[in-house]
C-alpha cells in the first residue's frame, strides 16, 4: 500500500509538471486566439495571394491523424477483427479529439466565425469545402456517439450519474451501425480533402485528380501510425495503459504496406509531372524538388516520412524493436504533415499570372506570424492534453479484456442463427 | 428478442441505403453545379479597349467611391503590361464575371453566386471569409477584409459617392459590375451602357472612353457591334472561364474610328 501510494505521488509530479507545461501553452494559444478574433486576421500573415497557411495545414493534419478511427472500427466492426477493439478505443478517441481540433483551428481561420452555422444552412453541393463540412460535421456526431461509452465507463460518471453513465455505455450497441457510417463519411471527407485543391484550376500545381488519393492513403498511414504511436507512450508512461504488442504489432505492419502503396502513388503522381512542360505545374514541381519546399519534400515526406519507416516497419527485426518501431511511426506522422504544409503551400506559393503573352509563374512568400505559431501550438497543445487526459482518467488505452462489456459483433458472428 | 444482433443483411441494407444517399447527392450536384439565379433577357459584358486606355487609373478610384472599397483594396487593378511601338500598353482588370466561375463552383454557402445576366454576385451576409473562392479565382480578382474599414474613404467624395454598404471585416469582396447601377437604371428605364446612370462606375469616369458597356444579347449594342468588327480576346480563356470582359488588343485605331465604323 505504501509503495503504491509512492509511486502514485511520483507519478503526479511528474504528470502535473506535464500538464502544466501543455497547460501553458493552451494559455498562451488562448491569449493569441483572442487576439485573433479581436483584432481580425491582419495579425496573421495571410495575404489576398496566400490565404490559407499555417492553420489550415494543423486543420489537414489533424484531420488525417483522426483516419485511425475510421480504419480500426471497420477493421472490428465490419471485418469481425474484433480483437482490435481496444485500439478502435483509442483510435476513436483520438479521432475525436483530431476533429476537435480541427474545429478549433477552422473558427480561427475563418474571417466570420461567428457565421460558422452557414456552412450547415446554406448548402452549395457543388463545393468540395460544402462536401467536407457536412461530413465532418455528421462524422464528428458520430464519433461523439462512439465514444460515449468511454465516457460511459469512466469511475466517477458511474459513482455520481450512474443513470447517465448507463446510457452512454448502452450507445456500444450502435458501434458496428456507426462504423459503416463513419467509414462512408471518412472516405468521402479524406479524400475531398485532398480533390478540395486537385480541382482549382488558378494552381496549376495543384490541378490533377491525383490529390484524393494521395490524402486518402496518406491519412490511412497517419491515422494508424499516430494510434499506436499513443498506445505505446502510454505504456511506457503509466502503468494504467497496458497493451497487448501483439495488435500493435499487426497494425504497424499494415501501415508499412500502406506506406509502400503511398510511395508508389507519390512518386507516380510526381513522374508524371515531369513528362512535358506545362506552364505552372512544371515550375511547381521544381519548387518541390529543388526550390523552398526541397528539403520538406525530399527529407520530410520521401526520406524520413516514407522510405525510412517502410523499413523501420516491415523489416520483421526492426519492427520488433519497440524504440525503432516508435520512431518509425513518430516520422509517419511527421511525413503527413509534411505532406499537408507541402500541398498547401506548392499551390500558393506560386500561381500563373492573366497576362496576355505574359503567362508565366509568379512566385509569392509566405512566414506564419507569431500569432499564428501561438495559436496553432495551442491548438495541438489541446489535443495532447487531451489524448493524456484520455490515458490518465478515461482508460482509452487498455488492452486487457473487459468481462462486464460484451461485444454486440461478438455476438452476431459467433451466434447468428440465435437471431431470433 | 430486443436486442437484435447485426446481421448481415443489415450490414448489406445499410450500404445500400449509404450508396442511395451518395447517388443521390451526384444527382443534386449535377444539377446544381453553378445554375444561374433567376432570370433575365440581357448578357452584360464589358469591353476594354488597350488602344485608348492610357492607365491613369480614374476606374479605379471611381470605382473605390461608389462602392465604398477600402484604400488597400482595388477591384479594378491597372496593370503595365509591357510596350507596343514604344507606347506603353494598360490592362484593366476588373471582376471577369465569369460564365463558369471558378469561385461560385467551389464556395461553400452559395455566397459568390451568377445571376441570369452574368453578373457574379457577393452575398456579403452569407460569405463566411473562409478564402476558398480567393485561391479559386484565376485573375486574383478577389480580396479580403483583412482589417475593419472604419476610416472615412480618402476616395470620397473626390470620385463620387458610395451607393452600396460597406463590407464588415473578414468577408471576401469583388468587383459586381456595379449591378446596382445596372438595376436601379433599368427601374427608371435607363439603358445601361448607354446612360450613364445605369453603366458601372469605372466605365463612366474613363476619360478616354477606353471602357464599353452593354447587353451582348442585344446585338445593336455597342459591345456587339465592337465585338463583331475588332478582334478581341479574354483573360486565360485557356481555363473555360468563359469571362464577360473582352480586350481589344491595342492598335493603331483609335475607339472612336472603331464606334463610327462599327456604326
Amino acid at each position: 500500500m505504501k509503495r503504491l501510494i509512492k509511486q502514485i505521488r511520483f507519478n503526479i509530479t511528474a504528470f502535473h509538471l506535464w500538464l502544466a507545461g501543455l497547460a501553458a501553452v493552451m494559455g498562451a494559444g488562448a491569449v493569441a486566439g483572442v487576439i485573433v478574433f479581436a483584432r481580425g486576421l491582419v495579425v496573421t500573415h495571410l495575404t489576398d495571394l496566400v490565404p490559407w497557411g499555417l492553420w489550415i495545414t494543423i486543420d489537414l493534419s489533424s484531420i488525417a491523424m483522426s483516419a485511425g478511427a475510421f480504419l480500426l472500427c471497420a477493421a472490428v466492426y465490419i471485418l469481425g477483427l474484433k480483437r482490435y477493439q481496444p485500439l478502435a478505443r483509442t483510435a476513436t478517441y483520438i479521432g475525436l479529439i483530431g476533429y476537435s481540433m480541427a474545429i478549433l483551428t477552422l473558427m480561427l481561420d475563418i474571417g466570420r466565425p461567428d457565421r460558422f452555422w452557414h456552412a450547415l444552412v446554406y448548402w452549395n453541393p457543388h463545393s468540395l469545402l460544402w462536401e467536407v463540412t457536412m461530413c465532418v460535421t455528421l462524422y464528428l456526431t458520430v464519433l461523439l456517439i462512439e465514444t460515449a461509452p468511454i465516457f460511459g465507463e469512466m469511475e466517477w460518471m458511474q459513482r455520481r450519474f450512474p443513470a447517465i453513465a448507463k446510457r452512454l455505455t448502452g450507445l456500444h450497441k450502435l458501434a458496428p451501425y456507426l462504423a459503416i457510417v463513419g467509414l462512408c463519411l471518412s472516405m468521402l471527407h479524406q479524400s475531398s480533402l485532398g480533390a478540395a485543391y486537385g480541382i482549382l484550376k488558378a494552381r496549376p500545381i495543384l490541378y490533377r485528380p491525383d490529390l484524393s488519393v494521395l490524402f486518402m492513403v496518406s491519412a490511412m498511414a497517419g491515422g494508424p501510425s499516430l494510434t499506436v504511436l499513443v498506445s505505446m507512450l502510454a505504456n511506457r508512461l503509466t502503468k494504467r495503459a497496458p497493451v497487448d504488442d501483439e495488435l500493435l504489432k499487426k497494425v504497424t505492419h499494415f501501415i508499412g504496406w500502406v506506406l509502400v502503396g503511398y510511395l508508389y502513388f507519390r512518386v507516380w503522381d510526381a513522374l508524371a509531372m515531369t513528362y512535358t512542360y506545362q506552364p505552372g505545374k512544371t515550375e511547381g514541381l521544381s519548387m518541390l524538388t529543388k526550390g523552398p519546399l526541397s528539403f520538406n519534400f525530399w527529407v520530410g515526406e520521401i526520406l524520413l516520412g516514407t522510405v525510412v519507416p517502410i523499413f523501420f516497419l516491415l523489416n520483421k527485426r526492426l519492427r520488433l524493436n519497440p524504440i525503432l518501431r516508435m520512431v518509425a511511426l513518430g516520422l509517419v506522422v511527421g511525413g503527413v504533415v509534411a505532406y499537408r504544409w507541402d500541398i498547401n503551400m506548392a499551390g500558393q506559393l506560386l500561381m500563373l499570372t492573366y497576362l496576355p503573352q505574359q503567362i508565366v509563374p509568379r512566385y509569392t512568400t509566405y512566414v506564419p506570424s507569431l500569432i499564428e505559431f501561438l495559436a496553432g501550438a495551442g491548438v495541438v497543445a489541446f489535443g495532447v492534453f487531451a489524448i493524456t487526459i484520455g490515458i490518465r482518467y478515461l482508460n482509452i488505452v487498455n488492452h486487457k479484456p473487459v468481462e462486464h462489456e460484451p461485444e454486440p459483433v461478438l455476438e452476431a458472428e459467433v451466434q447468428p442463427a440465435m437471431g431470433d | 428478442m430486443q436486442n437484435h444482433p447485426l446481421k448481415r443483411r443489415d450490414i448489406l441494407k445499410l450500404l445500400a441505403a449509404g450508396g442511395a444517399v451518395i447517388g443521390g447527392l451526384q444527382y443534386v450536384r449535377l444539377a446544381s453545379a453553378s445554375e444561374p439565379v433567376g432570370n433575365s433577357k440581357h448578357k452584360w459584358v464589358m469591353v476594354i479597349d488597350q488602344a485608348k486606355c492610357t492607365g491613369c487609373g480614374y476606374c479605379t478610384m471611381a470605382c473605390r467611391a461608389h462602392n465604398d472599397v477600402p484604400p488597400d483594396i482595388s477591384w479594378n487593378k491597372v496593370i503595365q503590361v509591357g510596350k507596343v511601338g514604344g507606347k506603353q500598353v494598360f490592362l484593366s482588370r476588373p471582376c471577369m464575371q465569369c460564365e463558369h466561375a471558378p469561385c461560385v463552383e467551389v464556395c461553400m454557402v452559395k455566397a459568390s453566386y451568377r445571376r441570369a445576366d452574368g453578373i457574379v454576385m457577393m452575398d456579403y451576409d452569407r460569405c463566411i471569409g473562409c478564402r476558398y473562392c480567393e485561391i479559386a479565382c484565376p485573375y486574383n480578382a478577389r480580396a479580403f477584409n483583412w482589417k475593419p474599414f472604419n476610416e472615412p474613404n480618402p476616395a470620397v467624395p473626390t470620385w463620387g459617392t458610395p451607393e452600396v454598404p460597406r463590407r464588415p471585416r473578414g468577408v471576401v469582396e469583388k468587383c459586381t459590375f456595379c449591378y446596382h447601377r445596372i438595376d436601379r437604371g433599368l427601374s427608371q428605364g435607363l439603358t445601361p451602357g448607354v446612360d450613364e446612370g445605369a453603366t458601372p462606375a469605372c466605365v463612366v469616369a474613363c476619360p478616354v472612353q477606353a471602357r464599353t458597356f452593354g447587353d451582348l444579347n442585344d446585338p445593336e449594342s455597342n459591345v456587339s457591334k465592337l465585338l463583331t468588327q475588332y478582334p478581341s480576346y479574354r483573360l486565360r480563356e485557356d481555363l473555360g472561364t468563359m469571362p464577360h470582359v473582352y480586350y481589344l488588343p491595342t492598335r493603331e485605331e483609335t475607339r472612336h474610328e472603331a464606334l463610327n465604323k462599327a456604326n
